[in-house]
């Protein structure tokens, strides 16, 4: 009896602990969210107050002045030209390398997947000068294209992973059944590669939606083609301490990430797991 | 005959693309950044002038900013690895614990990892000014006073604190699916044998959480090294260069100076480095491995 209420104990403080922990953790997020609301004068009486009203007039002028729209299309237009070539390429590769070993096939596999230990830093530089020549930058479709590339080693290595799980004999039925070898990667092995499909998709998504570096290389030349996240770094650097546009530029940068993760929070930790164990 | 031609043709056709693409984005960069290594080149000139290793003597030498940035970036490393670890893993064991606002705690501490690092890093800048400044006034803490981003001592802990507060969430459910997925029965055992509670965490738990260590660990090895974002936004290598990472030098070298040779060389200093380092520490770990 004294033994479970020790255990109740210590379970409580745990409990006070984790909830005070997780309070403070949030904090930043939350200030950032409420001082979004508060006119520039708000913010600088106090931060840590409540506004006083509830105002958008901070929101409306950022939307309208970031083209908030425009931007968002863009990011979904680069996110999935990006995911869709990642999957295809990738799935395809993986499935013929490992049905088809041999010297070629194990060549191939090392010249894909190798790029995974090359920092992206590393080529930063001439990398802008190559996408020039090849006219693939300060474009979207461009930027959406050159990830394919980039995202490739990493999906590879994942659905290769997968397909050594996925018995040969299922092929070898189809084949007699008078299947061609696309035919069996688009009805069978496409379908049964779908658990990692969507890892690969939480992974990218997640990657391309977020990613500063490549897009500040690529598309930043142009209001047209920039994405959200490049578009708030200018912003903000442009509003310096205009904190209440900022801020609510800010949010307005991440919202999109958090109410998909709220909506698919179980996919997405499952997919993060998954892809740092397999990767 | 024929058969095995068109099997061969297949085989490539289904694998030549990802080739291509890997080669253009990544293979071809890189064997350029090879050759512009050895170069004088500013970017814009149509002839890169060549000098040998002229550019790696210079800055493994003489300029003091390269090497610093590497070091910056090397204690960065050490402390993001160390501390989003161990962090990670006592939170992991806490939330693993049965009571109803586990998965909520979990989301809660997950959410900084799935925003744009520059936010993150945006957000921080504003604590640290705005939001400390008003902390101060209410609570008279020292600690709120102090000049987070603008003094060269203390930017290093601002920095590697908000790398970590954007990633643990990350390690968290890295070692919270390694926690799950030890067996219950081992446990049992050990209770039955007597073990207290800290003798099986110490005895059983850790040593069978090894390849979440590893796994975790590697990641944040090369997250740590990468970090390029969050600095941008919070600092931009400031104040004067106490918070320079590599990444950030390359970028400078390139873009501000318009060295691009000088550039291509700390990228490949830095390739060099980041390679080394990750097979050491990967091997390292690999042969600590307890098997089950």
């Amino acid at each position: 009896m004294t033994l479970k209420n020790q255990k109740m104990i210590y379970k409580v403080i745990l409990m006070i602990c984790l909830t005070m922990l997780a309070c403070m953790y949030i904090y930043p997020v939350f200030l950032m969210f409420m001082n979004s609301f508060k006119p520039f004068g708000e913010i600088i009486a106090n931060v840590l107050a409540f506004p006083s009203k509830l105002d958008l007039s901070n929101y409306i002028y950022v939307f309208n002045k970031m083209k908030y729209l425009r931007l968002f299309r863009n990011n979904v237009i680069i996110t999935v030209i990006g995911i869709v070539g990642i999957i295809i390429f990738s799935s395809m590769a993986a499935y013929i390398l490992d049905r088809r070993r041999g010297k070629y096939s194990s060549v191939a596999y090392a010249l894909i997947i190798t790029p995974m230990l090359i920092p992206f830093q590393t080529i930063m530089l001439t990398l802008l000068k190559s996408m020039n020549t090849l006219h693939l930058s300060g474009s979207k479709i461009g930027l959406g294209v050159q990830y394919w590339g980039f995202g490739i080693p990493m999906a590879t290595f994942i659905f290769y992973n997968f397909m050594k799980t996925i018995p040969i004999e299922i092929d070898e039925s189809a084949k007699i059944d008078g299947a061609s070898t696309f035919t069996i990667y688009i009805k069978i092995i496409f379908p049964l590669l779908k658990s990692v499909t969507v890892t690969v998709i939480v992974l990218d998504v997640m990657w391309i939606w977020n990613d500063f570096l490549l897009p500040l290389l690529m598309v930043n030349t142009s209001n047209e083609t920039k994405t959200l996240v490049l578009a708030a770094y200018t912003f903000i650097g442009q509003m310096n301490t205009k904190w209440n546009y900022a801020l609510t530029a800010m949010v307005m940068a991440i919202v999109p990430s958090i109410i998909i993760f709220i909506l698919l929070q179980k996919y997405i930790v499952e997919g993060v797991v998954a892809g740092a164990v397999k990767g | 005959m024929i058969q095995r031609q068109k099997k061969i043709v297949e085989t490539m056709v289904f694998s030549i693309p990802a080739i291509i693409l890997v080669s253009l984005t990544i293979y071809i960069p890189f064997l350029m950044s090879s050759y512009y290594s050895l170069t004088e080149w500013n970017g814009i000139s149509k002839q890169a002038v060549f000098i040998g290793f002229r550019n790696f003597t210079a800055l493994l030498q003489g300029k003091k900013e390269f090497l610093t940035s590497l070091w910056f970036t090397t204690k960065y490393t050490i402390g993001y690895v160390i501390l989003s670890n161990l962090i990670a893993l006592l939170l992991a064991v806490a939330l693993t614990k049965r009571f109803r606002l586990a998965n909520f705690f979990r989301g809660i501490f997950f959410v900084p990892y799935i925003m744009s690092m520059t936010i993150v890093g945006f957000i921080w800048k504003f604590i640290f000014t705005s939001g400390f400044e008003k902390l101060f006034e209410f609570t008279g803490w020292q600690l709120w006073n102090y000049s987070w981003l603008g003094s060269s001592h203390l930017v290093f802990y601002s920095v590697v604190f908000v790398g970590v507060w954007q990633s643990l969430g990350f390690y968290i459910v890295l070692y919270i699916a390694g926690l799950q997925a030890i067996p219950k029965d081992v446990l049992e055992a050990a209770t039955v044998d007597g073990a207290s509670s800290w003798q099986k965490f110490s005895r059983v738990t850790l040593p069978l959480l090894g390849p979440s260590f590893t796994t975790c660990i590697f990641m944040a090895l090369t997250n740590g090294l990468k970090v390029f974002d969050i600095i941008l936004a919070l600092t931009k290598g400031g104040p004067g260069t106490a918070s320079n990472s590599v990444t950030l030098q390359i970028y400078k070298e390139a873009f501000t100076n318009n060295n691009y040779g000088l550039g291509s060389a700390e990228s490949i200093i830095y390739f060099l480095f980041v390679l080394i380092l990750t097979q050491v520490v990967l091997s390292a770990f690999r042969r600590k491995e307890v098997d089950l």
